[in-house]
């Protein structure tokens, strides 16, 4: 028995050195979004549908999903399903449903464009749904009249310490090396479901057609033509930064290490995301007797704290300082960075016309 | 293990419920858990529990052949049929057999090694009666053929499963992928049940945890 357990601890130093190689990246890249500029629009979300996730057996996929904050979120309760690490031990996670995602839902378009009925039945949903991407977009949080909402667009967080990566017992996930991308491999998969337990986001999706597991590939077929992901691209709200995270010149760079405005979604859940949000700043709040209390943000600290921890709360204050600032005639490098006077400062080196290249021989 | 030289057609012999397997000796094997030290991923380490993996405890193997076909009978109790993957948290019940690629002595609790690689026919609910022949060089590696040269029929019934395997003794064509048999000869086997109720899949599932003889009658 000695000799065996000397082997497995062999096989484990052997499976983990392997893992150390797939995880590898020389840069990594990132992106930030502005949460003060999301309207809620799902162009971002349906940019990505229509590019990568329309073949059968991804009807349910939403590889990029927008989400009315607080909320019960895509899949439904997300932040309860486990997985990530916890101390740096792999943590347990649950396996999102299809209903917790939201099943595609088949919609009458013959019967109503074509069937010549246009005029007498509205278009719907077959069945009789109650669970969808975004179900609870019109609720958000707070109580009359300190009700108060946000939006949070959400992919992949292509994480540097990636709980899907981990958990495949078949390596088939890995990091690009050279961009940090986080990609399964096709080859590989055989669909066993780990990384879907283990990735505390639930982003990746479960295709019952081909019986692997999909997610988002950050468009790295755009990226290698130097042309920003299409979520980015068709934000009409340009609050989706896409760069290099130690591009120092960069915007990214520039909010997320400099300036510390820009912070990743639960970091608690110990994988260190690429993704990073600049939080949303409210209104203050109105007391018992209708009068404004400035003292009072209307989105509780507490909860953003929950989102993007402890850091939050400098953030905010400094992005108040610059408000204050600019307000007072000065001028203000991080306002002048969020607002994005040109769209191309949103994409580093990916501000190639998608339009003005080749198309694909398939 | 034996496996016994009968005179029955592939046809009859390929049916789980062929009158033949009566008169088939079988052997039942304990089957255990796989180990999870063995497993290729901290996070299957760290979510498990070796106790409650490999729900089926008890696998009966019967073999045949008639010269040209060889032939694997697995049966065990499974009062829950698993069979379609509906959704993102179902698997489906499964069943595999291990051999030596080219003889030796892999490991086989660590699906071979690199330099010594195993075959296993596997067998997957889903699959509708398509087996798959995959090599593994170590943990986690298994790949399949794109040729398979077996064949399997299912059936479930009175709480259990019965999976019929059957494969040429000789594969020419696919030397490298899949073991050749040979009649007075013997071969290393060892079994695996994968129960879809249970989560399993992968590495996790229920093995015998040694290799058989299993010498084919002459």
């Amino acid at each position: 028995m000695a000799d065996l357990s000397q082997r497995q601890q062999q096989l484990a130093v052997e499976a983990k050195s392997e893992k150390a190689k797939l995880r590898q990246s020389k840069r990594q890249l990132a992106m930030v979004f502005d949460l003060n500029k999301c309207l809620g629009c799902q162009t971002c979300v349906v940019a990505c549908k229509t590019l990568w996730t329309r073949d059968e057996g991804m009807e349910y996929m939403w590889w990029a999903t927008v989400n009315t904050q607080p909320g019960k979120g895509t899949p439904k309760d997300w932040e309860q399903m486990g997985g990530g690490f916890h101390e740096e031990e792999p943590n347990a996670g649950k396996l999102p449903t299809r209903r917790d995602f939201g099943e595609a839902w088949d919609f009458n378009y013959d019967e109503v464009f074509f069937g010549g009925k246009g005029n007498s039945v509205h278009l719907q949903p077959s069945g009789d749904p109650d669970w969808g991407p975004n179900w609870d977009e019109d609720q958000g949080g707070g109580q009359y009249p300190n009700s108060f909402y946000f939006y949070l667009p959400r992919i992949c967080n292509h994480c540097t310490h990636p709980a899907c990566l981990e958990a495949c017992p078949r390596n088939a996930i890995y990091k690009r090396e050279e961009d940090g991308i986080v990609l399964i491999s096709e080859e590989r998969c055989k669909g066993y479901r780990f990384c879907m337990e283990a990735c505390p986001y639930k982003k990746i999706y479960f295709n019952h057609t081909r019986m692997l597991s999909q997610k988002c590939i950050f468009c790295y077929p755009r990226i290698e033509k130097g042309v920003a992901p299409a979520c980015a691209r068709q934000c009409p709200g340009r609050l989706r930064f896409v760069g290099f995270l130690d591009d120092e010149q960069g915007p990214i760079y520039k909010l997320v290490k400099e300036w510390k405005v820009a912070l990743p979604l639960h970091s608690e859940y110990g994988t260190q995301p690429n993704v990073y949000y600049v939080p949303p700043i409210s209104p203050p709040r109105f007391d018992a007797d209708g009068n404004i209390d400035e003292s009072k943000p209307r989105i509780p600290t507490e909860y953003l704290k929950f989102l993007f921890g402890p850091d939050v709360e400098q953030a905010l204050a400094t992005l108040k300082a610059e408000m204050a600032k600019t307000k007072a005639g000065g001028k203000s490098e991080i306002l002048d960075t969020l607002i994005v006077y040109e769209w191309k400062n949103l994409f580093g080196p990916f501000t190639q016309d998608p339009a003005a290249l080749e198309p694909r021989k398939v | 293990m034996q496996c016994k030289k009968v005179s029955a057609s592939r046809d009859r012999l390929l049916d789980p419920a062929a009158s033949e397997w009566a008169n088939i000796p079988g052997e039942s094997l304990k089957m255990d858990a796989t180990p999870l030290a063995n497993q290729p991923s901290e996070y299957i380490k760290a979510s498990r529990d070796e106790k409650q993996i490999g729900k089926v405890k008890t696998l009966l193997v019967q073999s045949a052949h008639n010269d040209s076909d060889i032939f694997f009978r697995l049966t065990w109790e499974d009062a829950s049929k698993n069979v379609e993957v509906t959704d993102n948290n179902l698997f489906p019940d499964g069943c595999g057999i291990l051999m030596p690629l080219n003889g030796g002595d892999p490991p086989i609790d660590e699906m071979g090694t690199n330099d010594a690689p195993v075959n296993a026919w596997f067998w997957r609910a889903d699959f509708e009666d398509k087996a798959r022949n995959t090599v593994a060089r170590g943990l986690g590696t298994t790949q399949f053929s794109k040729q398979c040269p077996i064949q399997t029929k299912s059936l479930w019934g009175q709480g259990a499963w019965a999976i019929v395997f059957a494969r040429a003794l000789a594969v020419p064509d696919l030397k490298d992928e899949t073991t050749q048999l040979v009649p007075g000869a013997a071969v290393k086997v060892g079994f695996a049940v994968w129960e879809g109720s249970n989560g399993e899949r992968a590495g996790v599932k229920s093995f015998s945890k040694e290799w058989r003889e299993l010498t084919l009658e002459a």
